[in-house]
């Protein structure tokens, strides 16, 4: 790992198109739900069978069907309690019923869907990456040691320590987990502030911003929702002080509303659109050397 | 350059591309209540040409500038759909057959592993049914190795000649598939960790072995009815055990031996190389637990239950070495055997 990468839990996979896209990876706290919902379901799904043959037995004739009932719930309980997990991934895509609800999906590392054969090895080998067995007994000589509880080191050791989050059946299968967002809003921060375009025209035509600045204001728009005036102006101030002498512009300018003016002017204004309507706010400036001017003469005068 | 009026335009390709996603997560095609164009061949078409030019949205959204969590919005809709373009494949039976008659039989002949797993099974197995058939010389072996108290159940269950019926068999036969086949599946399972695998197999055949020799004893109790009982299926199920035990090993082992890989490729390389063996366990553990349900433990004559077992062992052996013999054919194809399969897989 290459220390440019993001320390974040993102995989980027090259499709076949040549294409670049990044995958949010799940971790165990993610997982651990999933999975837990599978095991409810799997013995929900095998008491119901089982209730179901029995009715169904009791129903028919108990002496003719009885053994092959039996035999049947043997089978039954062999069949998904070993490859309900194999079954689920290949058929529904990748998700069982626990990972759909946890919205987590399964795939190959290359970002590929998983197939039945890889399926079958990670589901396999759950039971190695629950090991080692801890038993209550273990605690105090009172328990009987019958009760076996799976501790799991294995696999959140190998989730820990491999970059995919993979554990051991990942491993050996060639998989990863993978978050699976169902919708996803398209944002965009919207400026509803009018003091905004009127802050922005004054930004100099011949000051190109950066990539890494526009990320960057691109990031703070999306945040300040989220944030107090007092915190937003503390956060802007450390970008803004700099930009502030650069433009000339007055000290008192809130940093906030730079950064804010700088957005709209990278992202939605349109370079040949006339100058928004300023409103009650035209002739206003904030540039230093119009400072006196403004004090002195009458605010109605047009900034040139 | 104003951003919001490029997304506007965008938008709505991006939003008509996220209901044909909606649809085919839901029913796995397109939505028949769809408009004209979302449907059949038009539908599927109509869905390439979107995700290739979201593909190329996402290209250029570095180039545009877009902000942050534009770029994330269109890496989770290339994302989403690219699951659907790429679906997962099903199992295909006539795979399987290629790999329960092909590829596990060559496999199964070239691996070191399937020699270690059956000198430990067979091996422990032919020694501890020595150690427990020898009284004079290892006096309380196998009553220290197996419990006096299983001893005496099994001696009381064999007294009796066998006997049974239909109710008997068809529950047992589907309790052994479930059973031996767990013990199979765990062994392969605890291979990626090795130990466990060497403890499964190794307790297995020690406890078999002595089970097998405290019965040989001339003195003991039902042992006619034991060896009537063990002789049909035991070339099915000794077999099948050593052979997931192999594949397990082979799991490890590729952790280890890595052929000039990196350990993490190496590992699922083995991996799937290991997936073929484990089927053919599968399928001899299975026929096991017929023979086990049906044959066994039927009234019927020793020399049928012993031509059994001399047929299946003939016929195990012809599944090894002759369906096993390394063939040109198949090294040629092993050297680009996994990607060129998997490509094909999910392609």
């Amino acid at each position: 790992m290459t220390s440019t990468a993001p320390l974040d839990t993102t995989i980027a996979v090259v499709t076949p198109e040549n294409i670049a896209f990044e995958y949010q990876l799940a971790g165990l706290f993610r997982r651990l739900p999933a999975y837990l919902i599978d095991l409810l379901v799997r013995w929900a799904v095998i008491i119901l069978l089982v209730v179901g043959l029995f009715m169904l037995g009791a129903l028919i004739d108990i002496a003719s069907l009885g053994p092959f009932a039996i035999a049947g719930m043997f089978v039954t309980y062999f069949a998904i309690s070993w490859f309900y997990g194999t079954f689920m991934e290949t058929y529904y895509n990748g998700r069982t019923v626990g990972k759909w609800a946890c919205g987590i999906r399964v795939i190959d590392i290359e970002g590929r869907p998983i197939n039945g054969r890889r399926a079958f090895i990670r589901n396999l080998l759950r039971i190695a990456d629950m090991a080692p067995m801890a038993s209550a007994g273990m605690l105090s000589e009172d328990i009987s040691p019958v009760f076996i509880i799976p501790t799991g080191m294995f696999g959140i050791l190998t989730m820990i320590l491999t970059r995919r989050m993979q554990r051991l059946g990942d491993l050996a299968a060639g998989t990863m987990v993978i978050v699976d967002e169902r919708s996803w809003r398209l944002p965009v921060a919207k400026v509803d502030d009018p003091r905004v375009p009127a802050l922005a025209s004054f930004v100099p035509a011949d000051y190109r911003i950066s990539r890494s600045m526009a990320r960057t204001l691109a990031v703070y728009a999306e945040r300040r929702h989220y944030l107090t005036p007092a915190r937003r102006r503390e956060v802007a101030r450390h970008l803004a002080v700099p930009l502030i002498d650069r433009f000339e512009f007055r000290s008192d300018i809130d940093p906030d509303l730079l950064m804010y003016a700088l957005y709209y002017k990278t992202f939605l204004a349109d370079a040949s659109a006339e100058l928004p309507d300023l409103g009650a706010l035209s002739g206003y400036s904030p540039l230093k050397r119009d400072m006196n001017r403004l004090r002195n003469e009458e605010p109605s005068t047009q900034p040139s | 350059m104003n951003v919001a009026a490029l997304l506007e335009k965008r938008r709505d390709q991006w939003s008509e591309l996220e209901q044909i996603c909606d649809a085919l997560e839901m029913r796995g095609k397109a939505n028949h209540s769809a408009a004209a164009n979302h449907r059949g061949a038009a539908g599927v078409a109509r869905f390439s040409n979107l995700y290739r030019s979201a593909c190329a949205d996402l290209a250029l959204a570095d180039a545009y500038q877009l902000p942050p969590a534009t770029v994330t919005y269109l890496h989770r809709l290339v994302a989403r759909a690219h699951n659907q373009l790429y679906r997962s494949n099903r199992f295909d039976p006539a795979g399987w057959i290629e790999m329960i008659f092909y590829d596990a039989p060559q496999q199964i002949f070239a691996d070191p592993c399937v020699r270690v797993a059956s000198i430990v099974f067979f091996g422990l197995f032919a020694l501890s049914m020595y150690l427990g058939c020898n009284e004079e010389l290892f006096p309380g072996f196998a009553e220290s190795m197996i419990g006096t108290e299983t001893i005496e159940q099994m001696e009381e269950m064999y007294e009796q000649p066998l006997s049974g019926s239909l109710d008997h068999y068809v529950p047992m036969a589907g309790f052994y598939i479930m059973h031996n086949t767990g013990i199979g599946l765990r062994c392969f399972a605890f291979g990626i960790l090795i130990v466990p695998c060497l403890f499964i197999l190794a307790y297995n055949a020690i406890t078999l072995g002595t089970v097998f020799g405290y019965m040989a004893r001339p003195d003991a109790v039902g042992s006619d009815n034991f060896f009537q009982f063990v002789t049909a299926h035991g070339p099915f199920e000794l077999t099948a055990i050593a052979l997931s035990a192999a594949a397990g090993l082979r799991l490890g082992v590729g952790f280890f031996f890595t052929g000039g890989l990196g350990r993490i490729e190496s590992l699922r390389q083995s991996a799937l190389r290991a997936v073929p063996v484990m089927a053919a366990s599968a399928v001899l553990f299975t026929l096991a637990a017929f023979t086990e349900g049906f044959l066994s433990p039927s009234p019927a004559p020793y020399i049928i239950k012993a031509a059994w077992a001399i047929l299946s062992s003939g016929l195990i052996s012809f599944y090894f070495v002759v369906l096993g013999f390394p063939r040109d054919a198949f090294l040629l194809r092993s050297v680009s055997d996994d990607d060129a399969g998997d490509f094909a897989d999910a392609t």
